[in-house]
């Protein structure tokens, strides 16, 4: 499968600390790709420095197969990108604001603002001033900007940032859309649900590093095995729990639980000690770890390595 | 060319800054060819005719001086808008160089300014002749000579303004240029034991080349020196500029 971003050994350090630290990144073309972490991650600099806004300290970034910065007029001829939260000359409108922005790309793409306004949805207010608009507007148009570069590869950094359910259904829609196209969307996020309701495959980056990367399910799937449970007193099971060192998360939503298990523990020795504590279980089943979990269960472990 | 066109249209978009420099270019002629043309009528022995070549020589100084003011004001914002908005990483991210982006500002900047100083000269050299009445009437070498002090002046600074403005925003920018146009470099250029040295402020170049008889303090110098200052400045301000525009973080 081709690859549309390729980074070797990636670094960006600010003084000593490495907001971007060795990483080796490979998205491949086709797919929406989701760069998951938490705040502060470094997700914001990692899209910086891959679009050239910023410097790397060392390493090797490669976009749409062309080295960077040696092809950077010619890679990003085919890159659309949001960065941080969509910005606008306030003063202009919709329109004006992607014009500015066709000029400096080729000649074609002045003639892509309708439809890209269309397919955004905001062609009844593309003459409006664009401080009058809504977040949720700004970053509908930040996408139409995207668009009017007909990119072969999209990078959104927080792209569902500040939408409302609507909204957010809307921009999941329009992203896999722009996937069954055949472009290849770059999405990073710290909505770990978002993130696995859009993305075909993700690289969950923590403190700079790229922890792990691939399939959404194949990466859910490397997470520790969850239990639902239905049981009639839900705290006397969480008691049960807490003096076995193998359950590593409990969740109680009324009598039900949700357990993670480690260290080989199975159902049947779960259902034998609740039983054997009185607590009757009505329904026992396996659940298939989230991906939030998988998460929290990764950036949990390496923080108790270090 | 789509990029110039681009800068123009941000910087006529921007409306409290064009009623601002409309009101300074067009808008300070009108009113001081209105004043003079009453006066005129309310007392003719007294006042003389509101044209001919004296007045229009002291309304080149108020356009030169208030011309100065917009030109900063348009310098400024342009060099400075795209990374205020926020947008200038946007356009660094459709692969033009930053230089680029930097570059179509001087044009973009000078093609918004230069009309409305071209109709407010107009309208002095228009009320020059018309109403020049017994007075006489500026010659075309005077006219022309105006022109090229007025676009000289003002072109440099909306050039020095677009410099600084890489570095600062457009209200320092501002301030910054207006105290030293009008404050700071009168103070150097007074002080005496500079010498010769004062003729390298841009100011004293600049005032080389209004009309005789309105520069009230000359410094010696020859006029290709004159120019010379000035472009040097123009240069060192934009050369400045466009290597921060090149070298920051978008």
């Amino acid at each position: 499968m081709e690859t549309v971003i390729e980074t070797k050994a990636l670094t960006k350090k600010f003084g000593d600390r490495a907001a971007v630290d060795g990483v080796d990144l490979h998205v491949p073309a086709g797919v929406a790709f989701g760069f998951l972490g938490p705040n502060g991650a470094g997700k914001t600099t990692m899209i910086r420095t891959l679009l050239g806004l910023t410097q790397p300290t060392s390493g090797e970034v490669s976009l749409l197969g062309l080295p960077q910065p040696a092809k950077r007029r010619e890679a990003l001829a085919r890159v659309g990108a949001i960065v941080e939260e969509p910005r606008f000359h306030p003063h202009l409108t919709g329109r004006e604001n992607l014009k500015i922005i066709a000029a400096a790309r080729d000649r074609a793409a002045e003639g892509r603002i309708p439809e890209a306004l269309q397919r955004v949805g905001l062609a009844q207010r593309a003459d409006d001033r664009v401080k009058t608009y809504s977040l949720g507007m700004r970053q509908r148009l930040g996408i139409a900007r995207c668009l009017i570069a007909d990119p072969a590869l999209l990078i959104l950094d927080e792209p569902m940032n500040g939408l409302d359910p609507a909204g957010i259904l809307e921009t999941r829609h329009l992203i896999r859309a722009f996937v069954d196209e055949g472009r290849t969307v770059f999405l990073s996020s710290h909505l770990l649900d978002e993130v696995e309701k859009t993305c075909d495959q993700i690289a969950i980056v923590d403190r700079g590093r790229v922890v792990v990367q691939g399939a959404v399910a194949e990466i859910a799937a490397t997470g520790d095995p969850t239990v639902l449970l239905a049981v009639d007193d839900a705290e006397a099971a969480r008691r049960v729990f807490s003096s076995e060192n193998r359950v590593t998360h409990v969740e109680v939503e009324g009598k039900e639980l949700r357990v993670t298990l480690a260290d080989g523990l199975g159902s049947a020795e779960i259902n034998r000690a609740l039983v054997t504590a009185g607590v009757a279980v009505s329904r026992l089943e396996p659940a298939r770890a989230t991906l939030e979990e998988t998460f929290l269960a990764i950036t949990s472990r390496l923080e108790g390595n270090e | 060319m789509r990029l110039v066109k681009a800068e123009m249209l941000k910087l006529v978009r921007r409306r409290g800054t064009m009623i601002w420099c409309a009101l300074l270019t067009i808008g300070s002629v009108l009113i001081a060819d209105i004043v003079l043309l009453s006066l005129h009528a309310a007392n003719p022995t007294k006042h003389g005719s509101a044209g001919g070549a004296e007045n229009l020589k002291n309304l080149v100084f108020v356009l030169g001086g208030l011309g100065t003011v917009s030109a900063i004001l348009i310098g400024s914002a342009a060099g400075s808008q795209d990374v205020s908005a926020g947008v200038f990483r946007d356009l660094v991210v459709t692969g033009r160089p930053r230089r680029t982006l930097f570059n179509v500002r001087v044009p973009g900047a000078l093609a918004v300014f230069l009309p409305l100083l071209a109709v407010a000269y107009g309208i002095t050299v228009g009320g020059a002749y018309a109403f020049s009445g017994s007075l006489p009437q500026p010659t075309a070498a005077n006219v022309g000579h105006y022109a090229a002090y007025l676009v000289a002046i003002t072109s440099i600074d909306i050039m020095l303004a677009i410099g600084l403005a890489a570095f600062a925003s457009s209200r320092v920018v501002v301030g910054v240029l207006i105290a030293w146009n009008a404050i700071v470099s009168h103070i150097l250029i007074s002080i005496h034991s500079l010498g010769g040295a004062r003729k390298y402020i841009d100011v004293a170049a600049a005032e080389h080349l209004l009309p005789a008889g309105v520069n009230t303090s000359p410094i010696a110098m020859s006029t290709a020196t004159a120019l010379l200052v000035l472009v040097v400045w123009a240069a060192v301000f934009t050369t400045a500029g466009r290597f921060w525009t090149n070298r920051r973080d978008a």
